[in-house]
């Protein structure tokens, strides 16, 4: 199966040119039916994408499988410990590209299950100053992802039930008002992230052991005001029913989705800082198609593909490419204002990291994960 | 039956008991056939427009039809071999005493009470190893593991029903085993084992936790359900519910039917 | 092909004293036996074994950067039974799951009681196949579906609050988690009552009517005795499910509190502590067996087999 596969992929390269030109020449009218227009090729390559769900649906992937005659055969993962799981036990090389968040990639390379990559090959120049070196990604001096998609978290809330000057802060979540109603996003390391910054520390994930006891005191009194710890899908339901009206730990990735489908909720940055998540690409070690893979990055980092990633259908993102930005303004302009996305938007996110209001997430410095998820364990517990 | 009607009250409120179980088990199934139909992404009161868009986005996508018959072919295959097997345990339970018959019984129905998550990885690191992984084969070979016991429990439900002289009559009247096995024990478990079949091949269409690790990039249609769900809470998961709904009632109507037409086939219990 | 059946009431509650042990054909190994015991123990062995003996040596292996190795090390044992909140827990989901399987019974016996015994043969039949049609649509569909009903606007308090009262708050409770869990096992429990019950000697019930027994005294004293083996099935299986389930604690239960199944998620989020869960995960095996065993063990007692 494999070897099969290579001889294509030779293949391809061979005679990629034709297939440009056929591709464009096919364009818009495959666009409206991807799946019958793919088959005036022969045999397109498989290009495997262990991802969350959404990244490899036909409003991402289509143009490009199109362009390089490919076919993406998605895995989508609903926890990033699924996926270190899937990995670590199946066969080496199996999935060719994988999206993760950057404490993944962290765990990822740690592990040696991802390529290093040449940071010559994807335009970084492109890229706003702030987003080229995110530190996450890079080990050493090496670079082993390549960021494609960001976004903030801050305190996510119901507009009929508070106001936005009411949730700028994280101490809305401890309102009388709010009990039992607030929801957590399952996951510790944003939800202690926010109490670390309200707890006031400057940097939310590197601290002793005096903050760290804090933190976990500050937790604990909020648990009474908590009804529920939700992943992904529930979280959504949670938000969407009025099930609850505030939830930690996540941002616009959500509530931006349920927003855009007429959902009355927001996030907001509150006045202690939010927290940075961003997405990136990896090659999986062992992979028998680098090459292809190297050219989806190039290409989702290129303005055409950061579109799309901005546009997702199934969550949205804001994007590091400044050229990205110019584009979107072009073609989605109302995304891209309610982003912020564009130079003088009063809520542009490079300028709220410039102001230094956002923290990236990022796994505990002085602690373990351990201590963290067993306090979180603890916590949701008690 | 109608010697028993004691009471028609109490008769009466028990079947409306029965009526109220079946709106139970009913009603998200209802539920879920609405929301298909409503144009909102994500389901609310009061209702928003009516739609098919989800129905199309569902037909469209190539994944969910790759998806459906992986599921199809897996499900069938699986409920043959796990219910053929189930069988055999519950007859060797229900026949034979033997040594190490509790070790026997414990490999048997073992199964179910490993949680699904870690049983997942488990197979996963197992089938890996013997070159099985991420293909549909895995996925029956975890299924039918899993499905087993169930086919089992409930073939050896029916079996204990048996008159145990039965076997050994036939026997007595110069059947030999494997004829008493065709005419006396196979037409007696005969509605367990369709109810085996049934139940063993649900199961293996539900089943998403385990499957998500052992079929790697090759998809059956609950771990495609799972992506829904998790990823985009859309109603297309209710799209494929109901499809699947309707496919199985249209089955289970045309059971009836030809049931219905061959009367003398009709065992004790229907 | 079926005349046998027919011909055959199924006396199923007769205490066996005539039981012809004696002239079965088969002695030691037999091609005869070989074929029903075998497969299931070959596939067994080869397919389940195999992962279960990985599953407990994982139990032993250590975690370093990430990612699993193999090792010889009793701390993730340590660590989980020196945790007061892995005992809290496993007893919680203890009861939870306890009392899942007696709701169960209790509110699916009426139901399997009617439809055995209150019901015409062909609606009886349609009963049967309309319990079966739920295991076919995704568990996972329809506890979603029941966040519409429970929700604090949701169908059943908008019901409530149009005469009046509520809204109560359901979903993220207990009481949501054991709908959750109904939604599981109530169709299966009754199933499986149901397959006992339709076995219980007619003749039985009716003597102990004429011998004046009252109808709750002839279901307490006839019918649930001779569906015993059925009943305690249908609780264990209930039982097992709902111990092990993580979607109902999760989607209506908001992990609030959290279940065995969800410590076990939530280990593995320790940066890969596979481990631990594999200990949490063992626990559970040896509960279920255990469990398993006893009610096994309680419903044939004196049957004979």
């Amino acid at each position: 199966m494999t070897d099969s596969r290579r001889d294509t992929s030779i293949d391809l390269v061979t005679t990629r040119r034709s297939f440009v030109k056929g591709a464009t020449v096919l364009g818009m009218g495959s666009l409206a039916t991807p799946f019958i227009g793919r088959r005036a090729f022969a045999a397109p390559t498989e290009l495997t994408m262990l991802a969350w769900y959404g990244h490899a649906e036909p409003d991402m992937v289509a143009e490009f499988e199109e362009e390089h005659n490919v076919r993406f055969k998605p895995k989508y993962y609903t926890g990033g410990d699924n996926m270190m799981a899937l990995i670590s036990q199946s066969p080496p090389g199996t999935y060719d590209l994988i999206l993760s968040d950057a404490e993944y990639v962290q765990m990822l390379n740690a592990a040696g299950y991802i390529e290093p990559l040449d940071p010559d090959d994807y335009s970084f120049d492109d890229f706003f100053p702030e987003l080229q070196h995110f530190p996450g990604h890079w080990f050493d001096d090496q670079l082993f992802s390549v960021l494609t998609r960001f976004g903030f978290l801050g305190v996510a809330y119901n507009t009929k039930a508070l106001t936005e000057k009411e949730a700028s802060t994280y101490r809305v979540y401890w309102d009388e008002k709010l009990r039992g109603k607030v929801g957590h996003f399952d996951w510790h390391l944003p939800n202690l992230g926010q109490m670390s910054l309200l707890a006031g520390n400057p940097a939310p994930y590197d601290i002793d052991e005096a903050a760290w006891e804090k933190v976990q005191e500050l937790a604990m009194t909020l648990r009474p005001n908590v009804g529920g710890f939700f992943d992904y899908g529930g979280t959504f339901s949670s938000l969407e029913n009025g099930q609850m009206l505030a939830m930690a730990g996540i941002g616009d990735w959500i509530t931006g989705v349920l927003e855009r489908n007429g959902a009355p909720v927001r996030t907001v940055i509150p006045e202690e800082g939010g927290l940075q998540f961003t997405e990136s690409f990896s090659i999986g070690r062992g992979t028998q198609k680098a090459d292809l893979a190297k050219k989806w990055i190039q290409y989702i980092t290129s303005p055409r593909g950061q579109v799309k990633s901005a546009l997702m259908e199934a969550y949205p993102c804001m994007i590091p490419s400044r050229k990205g930005w110019e584009l979107l303004a072009e073609v989605a302009p109302e995304e891209a204002r309610r982003q912020g996305m564009l130079a003088g938007a009063s809520n542009n996110p490079i300028e709220l990291i410039r102001s230094g209001r956002i923290t990236f997430r990022q796994l505990p410095v002085q602690q373990s994960v351990e201590d963290w998820n067993d306090f979180w364990s603890r916590y949701k517990g008690a | 039956m109608s010697e028993l009607n004691r009471n028609p009250l109490i008769d009466w409120l028990l079947r409306l008991y029965v009526l109220a179980s079946f709106a139970f088990i009913f009603a998200p199934i209802a539920a879920s056939f609405v929301f298909s139909l409503n144009e909102d992404r994500f389901p609310s009161l009061p209702l928003g427009g009516f739609s098919t868009q989800w129905y199309e986005a569902v037909a469209t996508d190539p994944l969910v039809w790759e998806g459906l018959s992986n599921t199809l072919t897996i499900g069938v295959i699986v409920s043959l071999v796990a219910t053929a097997l189930g069988f055999g345990a519950a007859y060797t339970d229900y026949r034979y005493r033997f040594f190490g018959k509790t070790v026997y019984l414990a490999l048997a129905l073992l199964p179910p009470t490993i949680p699904v998550i870690i049983l997942g990885l488990a197979m996963l690191a197992f089938l890996s190893r013997v070159g099985l992984s991420g293909q549909s084969l895995s996925v029956i070979v975890a299924h039918v593991v899993m499905t087993a016991p169930f086919a089992m429990a409930i073939i050896r439900l029916r079996l204990s029903q048996m008159d145990p002289d039965l076997e050994a009559a036939a026997w007595n009247l110069g059947a030999s085993e494997w004829a008493a096995m065709r005419h006396v024990i196979l037409p007696f478990a005969r509605p367990a084992i369709l109810a085996a079949l049934f139940i063993t091949m649900a199961v293996s269409f539900d089943e998403f936790a385990v499957a998500w690790f052992v079929s790697g990039l090759n998809e059956t249609l609950p771990v495609r359900v799972l992506g829904f769900l998790q990823g985009q809470v859309s109603p297309r998961i209710n799209a494929i519910g109901t499809f699947v709904f309707l496919t199985s009632m249209t089955l289970v109507i045309l059971a009836q039917l030809v049931l219905m037409r061959r009367p003398k086939e009709g065992n004790p219990d229907g | 092909m079926s005349d046998q059946a027919n011909t055959v009431p199924g006396p199923s509650n007769m205490p066996v004293a005539v039981w012809g042990r004696t002239r079965r054909p088969a002695k030691g190994f037999s091609l005869y036996g070989a074929t029903f015991s075998l497969p299931l123990l070959v596939w067994q062995l080869l397919f389940f074994v195999a992962p279960l003996l990985f599953l407990i040596a994982l139990s032993f292996w250590s975690v370093r950067n990430f990612r699993l190795q193999p090792d010889l090390d009793v701390a993730s044992w340590l660590y989980v039974y020196r945790s007061g909140l892995f005992w809290e827990t496993y007893l919680r989901t203890l009861a939870m799951a306890g009392f899942a399987a007696m709701l169960a019974s209790a509110l699916a016996f009426p139901c399997a009681y009617a439809i055995a015994f209150k019901l015409a043969e062909a609606s009886r039949r349609w009963a049967i196949f309309l319990m079966v049609i739920p295991f076919f649509t995704s568990y996972l569909v329809r506890v979603y579906s029941w966040q519409v009903f429970l929700s604090d606007h949701g169908i059943i308090n908008a019901a409530l609050g149009s005469i009046g009262l509520g809204p109560y708050t359901m979903l993220n409770t207990l009481f949501g988690t054991m709908i959750g869990y109904l939604t599981l096992t109530f169709p299966l429990v009754v199933l499986l009552q149901l397959f006992s019950l339709m076995f219980v000697d007619r003749t039985l019930i009716e003597a102990a009517h004429n011998m004046g027994a009252g109808r709750l005294r002839a279901v307490f004293a006839v019918v649930i005795p001779s569906a015993r083996v059925g009943l305690v099935i249908a609780a264990l299986f209930c039982f097992i499910l709902t111990f092990g389930d993580f979607v109902s604690p999760l989607y209506l239960g908001g992990g609030n509190p959290p279940t065995l199944s969800i410590m076990i998620t939530d280990t593995t989020k320790s940066g890969q502590q596979w481990p631990r869960a594999a200990v949490i995960a063992l626990t559970m095996i040896a509960t279920l067996l255990a469990t398993a065993f006893a009610a096994v063990g309680y419903a044939y007692r004196g049957r004979g087999r």
